[in-house]
């Protein structure tokens, strides 16, 4: 298979069979068949591949460019006394990929090879390449360019975060307080650890759909406010998800103890149900919905549970 | 234990870009710094959860559930104050009226100042323009006409 970082170039030969191999292990193809059907396929592609390059200059017709432009933030943190400033790249959609992220991608391979952003897995599952977009928080991959040119894209790096350079920022706080949370199954009995699985039932793992999808991309967090103000001490919207993720899940002991971590006037009660965190989730998923939830049950869980 | 240290500079002291030479970026420094071994060093570099009020209490719920009460209390006690106006309506309404300020106002404190002196200085002043308001209110109620009967009048202008 080709390496992940291979397929940064648009239109690449490689991303058809990319797409092949994909469907026969969808369908469950055996590992060997789909090995033979990739050799004979890589040679069928590799020459259809150089027949259409060579054929390309007689048969197509150039149609007008379609420049689109692109401000994107440039900070270089080597650069002694380096300012941020938004730099203007000029992009002709016909020979660029449909989203963002190949936009960001084409510049740096073609244009501007000091242009620095994450990304990873280019089809929204990683959450590497969270930015602000023309104005709202979103994964660059996921995201269709603006195909009206007479606009310019704006791409900044996520609100209020310490930039490390260009579209990348600092997530060590983000994490740190991910790890506050403990975000794993605890339990108060662990004698019975490995011996077998821990079962739930078919509602009790219902009620995890919507808050396990999380991908931690921190466009929520950061789109939020009260983030802005005390992302220090608040634990933020995708953080707190997660908490409640745990808090809710049947296997897990640690309820009470969860909730009596948030009592203080910081970790959630920042919140003020402004919802940008929903609005902007690129997952379609309610952080919203879960802190207000949290809230409910910060109100009526037992102490006595502490103890037990 | 140096690279803590210097994580720790590092975060306090935002980012000047001196600060930022690409050995500063590169995951050695946190790698280095096993963070099985200082899991109380790793969090408090963070400020991850205020829990100086915590400690068992219930502080904080507490004071979320009141809000909501005195909410929806507030609401029920506009339409009574309108339908049975007297001495009950106008103090239950200064009362009401006065606590849901003084903790809405208190939220907004909360949020935007930050500094420990600055916050003890406008707590002090929330709880004095509070005190003023339910004064104020208690007085206009006992030597005036009172709260409802002053909304009726601005009405009837």
């Amino acid at each position: 298979m080709v390496p992940r970082c291979m397929l940064d170039g648009w239109p690449n030969p490689n991303w058809s069979w990319f797409a092949v191999s994909r469907k026969m292990l969808c369908v469950g193809v055996p590992l060997k068949r789909i090995c033979l059907a990739r050799k004979l396929f890589g040679h069928l592609q590799g020459s259809r591949w150089a027949q259409r390059a060579a054929a390309a200059p007689d048969t197509r017709s150039t149609p007008p460019p379609r420049i689109k432009k692109f401000a994107v933030y440039r900070w270089d943190p080597d650069k002694s006394g380096d300012k941020p400033r938004m730099q203007a790249y000029d992009i002709d959609l016909n020979t660029c990929g449909p989203m963002v992220l190949d936009a960001l991608i084409k510049i740096k391979n073609e244009m501007d090879g000091t242009l620095t952003f994450r990304r990873s897995c280019r089809e929204g599952i990683c959450g590497s390449c969270a930015m602000n977009i023309n104005g709202g928080n979103t994964l660059a991959c996921t995201t269709k360019i603006d195909t009206n040119l007479s606009k310019v894209s704006k791409i900044y790096p996520l609100p209020h975060m310490y930039v490390v350079k260009d579209l990348v920022p600092d997530l060590s706080n983000f994490y740190a307080q991910y790890r506050s949370i403990e975000p794993y199954l605890k339990k108060k009995d662990e004698s019975q650890q490995g011996k077998e699985q821990y079962l739930q039932s078919v509602e009790d793992r219902e009620r995890l759909d919507g808050l396990y999808e999380c991908i931690l991309c921190a466009c929520c967090s950061t789109s939020c406010p009260s983030y802005w103000w005390n992302g220090d001490k608040y634990l933020g919207p995708a953080v707190l998800m997660q908490a409640y993720r745990w808090m809710i899940d049947s296997r897990d002991d640690f309820t009470a103890e969860r909730l009596a971590k948030l009592q203080d006037p910081f970790s959630l009660y920042r919140c003020h149900t402004i919802m940008n965190c929903t609005k902007t989730c690129p997952k379609g998923l309610n952080p919203g919905k879960a802190i207000a939830e949290i809230k409910k049950m910060m109100a009526t869980y037992k102490d006595k549970a502490i103890s037990a | 234990m140096a690279a803590v240290g210097r994580l720790s500079w590092y975060c306090s002291r935002g980012f000047a870009p001196f600060l930022l030479k690409r050995n500063l970026l590169t995951r050695h420094q946190i790698a280095a710094v096993s963070l099985q071994h200082y899991p109380a060093l790793w969090t408090s570099q963070f400020h991850i959860s205020a829990n100086r009020h915590a400690g068992g209490s219930k502080a904080a719920s507490l004071h979320w559930t009141s809000e909501r009460v005195v909410s929806v209390v507030l609401l029920g006690l506009l339409p009574a104050a309108y339908f049975y106006p007297g001495p009950a309506a106008d103090y239950s309404l200064a009362a009401a009226l006065t606590l849901h300020g003084h903790w809405g106002l208190g939220q907004v404190l909360t949020d935007y100042v930050h500094g420990d002196l600055k916050v003890k200085l406008a707590n002090i002043g929330l709880f004095g323009l509070s005190a003023v308001t339910f004064a104020g209110l208690c007085y206009f109620n006992y030597h005036d006409v009172g709260i409802c009967k002053a909304v009726a009048m601005l009405w009837s202008l």
